[in-house]
């Protein structure tokens, strides 16, 4: 620690009983012996990351990088293996550029979602983010964890266009065309030359990514929402299908998403309002819930973006495709360039999302089950139905939807839980447990999951007896043979530590 | 058009925020160590809005479930006068209900006494505080 100090100075090298315990997983509970660091330190400069992993190589001190830290659901800006030192990024957080002609930003790892928008407000650029339903963490940080927004632009880590990244031995790499010195493109051209490295930074443990490039999205000519709100849970099977054709055939081109009424209830409220039983919340009190705030089984928007003609078009397109399954009023929204942002489909960074986890009281905590559906309703459904049968059997209320891609779905579901209930949360681990391992049976794999579940999910892609998992190890080892970053990271485990899987 | 460099300016929920260098202000706390002065106040002001106000500004979720738990005239933080530094550095740096923690790295203890300045200032700056 003292050698850390030496290059950040004494004040960044977090290592008191309180720092350990505010860099653990937010939504753990207090008693639990897992994913606890013995330190943070937080460098200003990519010289000092630079500097930090060439000391974490020299006294084998294992670091786990997090940007903001707040990947809340995930594990927060705790680390896979204890014993860890926090590499916290979040006083780099420098806007470098902002391109309005060519549509792009460049950004260091601590740059978070309010920082930029208003960065663009109050410049008047306009441009427009896509941002994920928790928006407090870091642009960069959710990119590289896959997370998504709800525009054209809604897939972050496709947007991610040059990276300049410390290797786990302290050497600095640009990708792209950033490997040129004079290169005039890096944040244009995703490729460069010869192999492209950019995807294989996103959810690895083979560098610390102290720089970016994201596309951004052009503020369009106007918005327009169409609001659906299907009676019946089944409505899924046709209603996916639909939209799987409007999407892949572009007509529409945002990621539209969908959840069942406990969407709406945990954010409006909490449970005790309408239920203090035993067991998930019976279907006659679901029934009040969406009676009250006006919700189908279904609810979902599909938002538009462009030339007003266009979504005019595109809008007829898509009530010409409901109308045979859809009879009741579609609720209409615009927005025209000039009139208040807050009006249209614009992504505006918001935290309200983590109001779900008051719905049970006490000190709330959830974790996203995500795996990843092809598109087709029926198969849905099953998936949906299964879910829900899975949470009923744990006791726990089903929260649960679906965000249709451009050629897949991704099934989400929330577990939201009590921490401070000690049988609740084993539960609603058990029940996280137990949903891996069924989807991995239909043949469902996570895109994203929680620090203690990493390694189970990594062992559900197991194709030619986990090929890839060796592929991945082969070259961890090769860039980091003391696995000093990292180690577990989505089931990655160096070779220093492999004792360490779970 | 292009735009580069740091950036030191917050909006949060529609509030204009005093413009600061973070690490300034930091220093200052650290050296001042005296009653605070309305500059101070204005420095904790903009690191609340910063910082908590995305959460405990009007329509926050912050302000939502105080609403709930102790009822509207106690909703929002900026226009408590029950607050104490104690207190407040307690909920900070070990979170209550839903609430997660800041670290140093986050908010630094110089920021948290500015904050915690701000939130139990004297009557005389308690004016349009949302």
């Amino acid at each position: 620690m003292a050698a850390f100090a030496r290059v950040v100075g004494s004040e960044w090298v977090l290592d008191t009983d309180l720092d350990r315990d505010t860099y653990r997983d937010v939504y753990q509970p207090a008693n639990e012996t897992t994913h606890v660091p013995a330190a943070a330190v937080a460098p200003r400069s990519t010289e000092e990351v630079q500097a930090l992993l060439r000391l974490a190589n020299e006294h084998h001190i294992p670091l786990w990088p997090i940007s903001r830290g707040k990947n809340l659901g995930y594990g927060g800006s705790a680390p896979v293996m204890s014993g860890s030192v926090i590499l916290d990024l979040s006083r780099m957080k420098r806007i470098l550029d902002v391109d309005v002609k060519r549509g792009y930003c460049l950004l260091e790892p601590g740059v978070g979602f309010f920082d930029l928008y208003e960065y663009l407000r109050s410049n008047a650029i306009p441009l427009w983010m896509s941002v994920p339903a928790n928006a407090w963490g870091s642009v960069i940080g959710n990119a590289l964890e896959r997370g998504i927004g709800y525009t054209p632009y809604g897939e972050n880590t496709a947007q991610l266009c040059g990276l300049e990244v410390a290797l786990p031995n302290g050497e600095l790499v640009r990708t792209g065309m950033g490997a040129m010195a004079g290169g005039r493109a890096w944040q244009l051209f995703k490729y460069g030359f010869g192999p492209s490295w950019d995807q294989l930074f996103v959810q690895s443990n083979f560098g610390v990514v102290t720089k970016a490039g994201m596309w951004l999205m052009p503020e369009p000519e106007a918005t327009l929402g169409l609001g659906f709100a299907l009676p019946e849970s089944a409505d899924i099977v046709w209603a996916l299908d639909i939209l799987a054709e409007l999407r892949l055939r572009k007509v529409i081109d945002t990621s539209v998403t969908m959840g069942n009424y406990m969407r709406t209830a945990t954010m409006r409220g909490q449970r005790a309002e309408w239920y203090q039983g035993p067991g998930p919340i019976p279907p006659e009190i679901e029934r009040q819930i969406m009676e009250k705030y006006g919700l189908g089984r279904w609810n979902f928007t599909i938002n538009l973006f462009g030339y007003d003609a266009v979504n005019q078009a595109n809008a007829r397109i898509i009530r010409d495709a409901f109308a045979p399954h859809y009879q009741r009023a579609i609720r209409e929204t615009h927005w025209r360039r000039g009139e208040p942002l807050a009006q249209s489909a614009a992504n505006i960074p918001t935290v309200v999302f983590l109001q779900v986890v008051n719905w049970w009281g006490g000190r709330g905590g959830h974790m996203g089950f995500s795996p990843i559906l092809p598109t087709d309703g029926r198969e849905a459904f099953t998936q949906f139905e299964s879910t829900r049968r899975r949470y009923e059997e744990f006791g726990l209320d089903h929260f649960g939807g679906f965000t249709m891609g451009e050629r897949y779905l991704t099934n989400v579901n929330q577990i939201i839980y009590d921490r401070d209930d000690a049988d609740m949360t084993r539960r609603a681990h058990a029940l996280f447990d137990t949903l891996v391992g069924d989807a991995a049976r239909a043949g469902y794999g996570e895109y994203r999951t929680h620090l203690s579940y990493m390694d189970k999910v990594a062992r559900t892609f197991d194709f030619n007896d986990h090929a890839l998992l060796r592929l991945n190890e082969t070259v961890k080892n090769a860039l980091d043979p003391n696995g000093i970053l990292a180690p577990g990271k989505s089931g990655i485990w160096p070779r220093a530590y492999k004792a360490e899987r779970t | 058009m292009r735009h580069g460099g740091a950036w030191r300016r917050c909006i949060v929920a529609g509030l204009a925020c005093t413009a600061v260098g973070v690490a300034a202000v930091a220093g200052e706390a650290a050296a001042a160590g005296a009653a605070p002065l309305p500059g101070e106040l204005a420095r904790g002001q903009a690191l609340f809005d910063t910082h908590c106000g995305i959460c405990h500004a009007t329509g926050g979720t912050g302000t939502f479930m105080l609403g709930r738990r102790l009822g509207p005239d106690n909703a929002l933080l900026a226009r408590r006068a029950d607050l104490s530094a104690a207190l407040i550095g307690q909920v900070v740096r070990h979170g209550i209900n839903s609430m997660p923690v800041f670290t140093r790295a986050e908010l630094s203890d110089a920021q948290l006494a500015l904050v915690a300045a701000w939130l139990t200032r004297p009557a005389e700056f308690r004016r349009d505080a949302n």
